[in-house]
């Protein structure tokens, strides 16, 4: 059980830092939010390898489907602005992104 | 098995970042998003597993489709030429890295706790009461945020708009 858990936080490992590469090398604002999601994917499934080691899935459960529903509200917030951007700067681009003035 | 699903959720989410087409990215992800329920399902996490195949492969996926389909045209953006070179160099620095920490951590963990008792609707009821209040308040601040966000500005009367000097354009005639 103990060996599967470290199994699972190595892919975490790997998932977040794929998240983490998303958001440090892109320029395109709909890519950014894919390697959020990408990042909460790992979050979600640390939470619930966690719970399956340690024989508390149910609560475990509860906390992943917390961090899915703010996931989504932050991901629609998210992309409501960024068609609100893409509106005034015609592209999505986050390198225009310079001025605050609407 | 494990094994599988675990590698097709890193190799699906690695195509999403890598892919050029942002459709393809956002399909990429809602495969990944599959394959980790499919994991959950298997740490029966049945609850957990049925909130990411409906939640994040279907809703968060028709959110990205229809963004990019609201900016379709605008899409072209200049990345970095060279992330596709480094990517590869720096996954393997990652996998080292994991494999190194991990091997560190091989019999240090805690031994397993008791089994929980009761259903998932007692757990998640009686122990976390306040996060469901707090995810209601969650949902409620995205549809207002969305709301707020794609609000119509008033329209302007005709006549009433205006130059940048401020001086009135069009409308009533004083003479």
């Amino acid at each position: 059980m103990n060996n599967l858990w470290i199994l699972n936080m190595g892919f975490v490992a790997l998932l977040i830092g794929t998240g983490i590469y998303c958001l440090l090398t892109m320029k395109n604002a709909v890519k950014l939010l894919i390697g959020l999601e990408i990042i909460a994917k790992g979050v979600t499934l640390a939470l619930v390898a966690s719970g399956y080691a340690r024989n508390n899935i149910l609560a475990a459960q509860s906390l992943a489907i917390t961090v899915i529903v703010v996931d989504v509200a932050v991901i629609a917030t998210a992309l409501a602005i960024i068609i609100n951007i893409n509106r005034h700067t015609k592209s999505l681009d986050v390198r225009k992104l310079t001025k605050l003035k609407g | 098995m494990h094994l599988f699903l675990m590698i097709g959720l890193v190799a699906f989410s690695i195509l999403a970042v890598l892919t050029r087409d942002l459709l393809r990215s956002a399909i990429c992800l809602a495969v990944a998003s599959v394959f980790l329920a499919l994991v959950f399902f298997r740490m029966n996490a049945v609850y957990a597993g049925v909130f990411e195949v409906s939640v994040v492969a279907g809703l968060i996926t028709v959110l990205f489709i229809t963004a990019i389909a609201l900016t379709r045209g605008d899409q072209e953006v200049a990345e970095n030429k060279h992330h596709m070179l480094v990517f590869p160099f720096f996954f393997l620095f990652l996998i080292v890295f994991d494999i190194l920490v991990m091997r560190k951590l091989l019999g240090r963990i805690p031994a397993i706790a008791g089994s929980e008792a009761g259903t998932f609707g007692e757990v998640l009821w009686n122990q976390r009461t306040f996060d469901l209040v707090g995810q209601i308040g969650v949902i409620f601040a995205g549809v207002l945020a969305v709301l707020a966000l794609f609000r119509q500005g008033e329209n302007p009367r005709k006549g009433d708009t205006t130059l940048p000097g401020g001086q009135p354009q069009g409308g009533s005639s004083h003479e």
